[in-house]
């Protein structure tokens, strides 16, 4: 598999500094046969709290639990957690075996929501199953459905996001699921975040089912783990994600390891990667280049590079050069992105004048660039009647975490619903039944 | 020392840690191939031994019976020796020393920063896991770590008495 790079503009200043965009495209390998996949080691960990018995909440949940269950091989590893403010281990991690899940379904099926929500314990409890099956090669995730707020045992922010990382650094991950109204979503997409699992905002129950078996059947396509983009940078260089991965630049007052590190974490079977990286380049002689080299590498896949070049040209010629639109539009929607997630933080705290100023500047510099590109002119349209959104009056809570929510997919490039993008070339080759092992 | 080559009944279940009872319970559903002869003075190999061990492993990953037998007579003397001698993969200690001191400690200096409960600092939770449909066994944690040995123990013995008894 292949690196592909794109940049908006070939030419960079010699006599100033020079801001120019990337475009990495990238897209995983396709896993191999069902059967031959890795076992995976999960568990499954539901609030039971009171108010998960509105909009069958509850109900949903268990069925989805059902379908989890279904899609596991008796070589996987589960663990059934319930919390309340007391947790609850339904099933001990085990083989997935049809005895071990009719016994998980059967403990189930006693439960109903009540109490209070300990997110902390119950979490930790799933975590801790998965911890006793621990496969170093193999994946380890927790996955975490809420519809509250943590109002029992450890709730402090900081704290819990600390325990995703640390446990994320330990080999396992942990996904969130939030549902309706209630929950803390900023909670919830910083453990996925730093977690190393994904967050989703499920604001009908109905797609509990659908979004929770998603996800598992993600965790069951992975063909790369804890897979890094390495922006290589010339000395005196910088660069941004605009993506929101978590990232770390390193070694930039060390010569010749100037480079900006980017953590995609896992890749699903033909993942369809892309993400903007802004760069800023000093001046230079000119005439001559600059080069930037790009190295993708994870376990499971072989390391790809490619590189990219700029030349120094004069202002009048960077002034004249051609952009690309491909590059500029993916840009202006992350940019767009991000506007409309400070829009929705300054609504939260009833700052209108900031969500006004932060969409208006945004619409304002895309239209710099926009030329007569009818899509870029749209999202400039769009990011002005956004203000009514976002500017006039306090949004609803549900309101506020579906904006939260479309700005969060778009900087982790995943579907509105939030699930994996892949690429379109594996329905084609794909056969549409796996094929008989005989 | 006794020879490994050959032990007689009580031997092998001394090694094996498992009952007389259940070694012919094992012969009887063909997860321990007879002895090499019968009566009082019955002999075991080496083999009784391997899979003796492989399948208590197997065992406490909540495998039932049948799916262990099928497992194992798909193996060869060799594969079923080299995985009975095997150290089970266990959790890298980090993992689990780190929930466990989340779990346990939940530090009061953590605790403090969750502010407006001043009661959680020392605050116990009744755990409950259901070993068979009707039956739980009730926790209280943070547990010690010896103490939480001895429920782990615990919980061990009582899914061999479940599976046992499986029809």
């Amino acid at each position: 598999m292949t690196i592909s790079v794109r940049t908006d503009r070939r030419l960079i200043r010699a006599s100033a500094l020079s801001e120019r965009y990337i475009l990495v495209s990238y897209v995983a390998p396709e896993a191999p046969p069902r059967a031959e996949r890795l076992p995976v080691n999960v568990a499954l960990v539901l609030d039971r709290s009171g108010s998960m018995s509105g909009e069958r909440k509850f109900d949903l949940a268990r069925e989805a639990v059902e379908q989890s269950l279904r899609m596991l091989h008796s070589d996987d590893h589960f663990a059934l957690v319930v919390y309340n403010d007391e947790v609850n281990l339904l099933h001990a991690s085990s083989f997935a075996t049809p005895e071990a899940k009719r016994h998980a379904l059967d403990a189930l099926r006693d439960i109903g929501p009540s109490g209070s929500t300990d997110l902390c314990a119950g979490w930790m409890r799933g975590c801790e199953q998965i911890a006793d099956r621990l496969d170093a090669d193999g994946v380890n995730r927790a996955l975490l459905l809420t519809d509250g707020l943590a109002n029992q045992g450890t709730r402090d922010h900081e704290t819990l996001v600390r325990h995703a990382g640390e446990l994320r650094n330990r080999g396992i991950a942990t996904s969130t699921f939030g549902v309706g109204s209630d929950f803390d979503e900023r909670l919830l997409r910083d453990l996925a975040r730093e977690g190393g699992g994904n967050f989703y905002f499920i604001e009908n129950p109905t797609q509990i089912p659908d979004l929770l078996t998603s996800e598992l059947g993600e965790a069951l396509e992975i063909v790369a783990r804890d897979v890094v983009l390495r922006v290589i940078l010339p000395p005196g260089a910088n660069a941004e994600p605009l993506n929101s991965y978590r990232h770390s630049r390193s070694g930039a007052e060390l010569f010749n390891q100037n480079e900006l590190r980017i953590e995609l974490g896992d890749l699903v079977s033909s993942q369809d990667v892309r993400l903007a990286v802004r760069l800023e380049f000093p001046e230079g002689e000119l005439g001559t280049a600059s080069r930037v080299v790009l190295a993708l590498e994870g376990r499971g896949i072989a390391e790809a590079r490619q590189h990219i070049e700029w030349t120094y040209a004069s202002t009048a010629d960077n002034d004249a050069q051609s952009r690309d639109l491909e590059v500029d539009r993916e840009v202006a929607s992350l940019y767009a992105a991000r506007a409309r997630a400070e829009a929705t933080e300054a609504n939260r705290h009833r700052d209108f004048a900031s969500a006004r100023r932060v969409l208006e500047r945004t619409a304002d510099h895309i239209a710099r660039y926009a030329g007569n590109d009818a899509e870029l002119e749209r999202l400039i349209d769009a990011l002005h009647r956004d203000t009514a959104r976002f500017a006039e009056r306090e949004m609803t809570p549900l309101a506020r975490k579906a904006a939260f929510f479309e700005a969060e997919v778009v900087a982790f490039r995943r579907t509105p619903e939030g699930k994996a993008r892949r690429s379109p070339v594996r329905e084609s080759v794909k056969p549409a039944e796996p094929r008989n092992g005989g | 020392m006794t020879d490994e080559t050959s032990l007689d009944l009580s031997e092998l279940s001394a090694r094996a840690d498992v009952s007389p009872r259940t070694v012919r319970y094992y012969i009887q559903q063909g997860l321990l191939p007879e002895p090499e002869s019968r009566g009082p003075g019955a002999h075991y190999g080496p083999e009784h031994l391997d899979r003796l061990n492989l399948i208590r492993q197997l065992q406490r990953e909540h495998l039932p019976l049948a799916e262990i037998r099928r497992r194992i007579d798909a193996l060869s003397p060799a594969e079923i020796r080299r995985l009975a001698t095997q150290t089970p993969k266990r959790a890298p200690s980090s993992a689990s020393a780190y929930i466990r001191q989340v779990l346990s400690d939940a530090s009061p200096r953590m605790l403090a920063r969750a502010s407006a409960e001043p009661t959680s600092a020392n605050r116990s939770q009744w755990e409950r896991i259901t070993l068979a449909p009707d039956v739980e066994l009730h926790i209280r944690r943070p547990l010690a770590r010896e103490q939480n040995r001895m429920v782990e123990r615990l919980l061990e013995a009582a899914r061999a008495i479940y599976k046992e008894n499986e029809p």
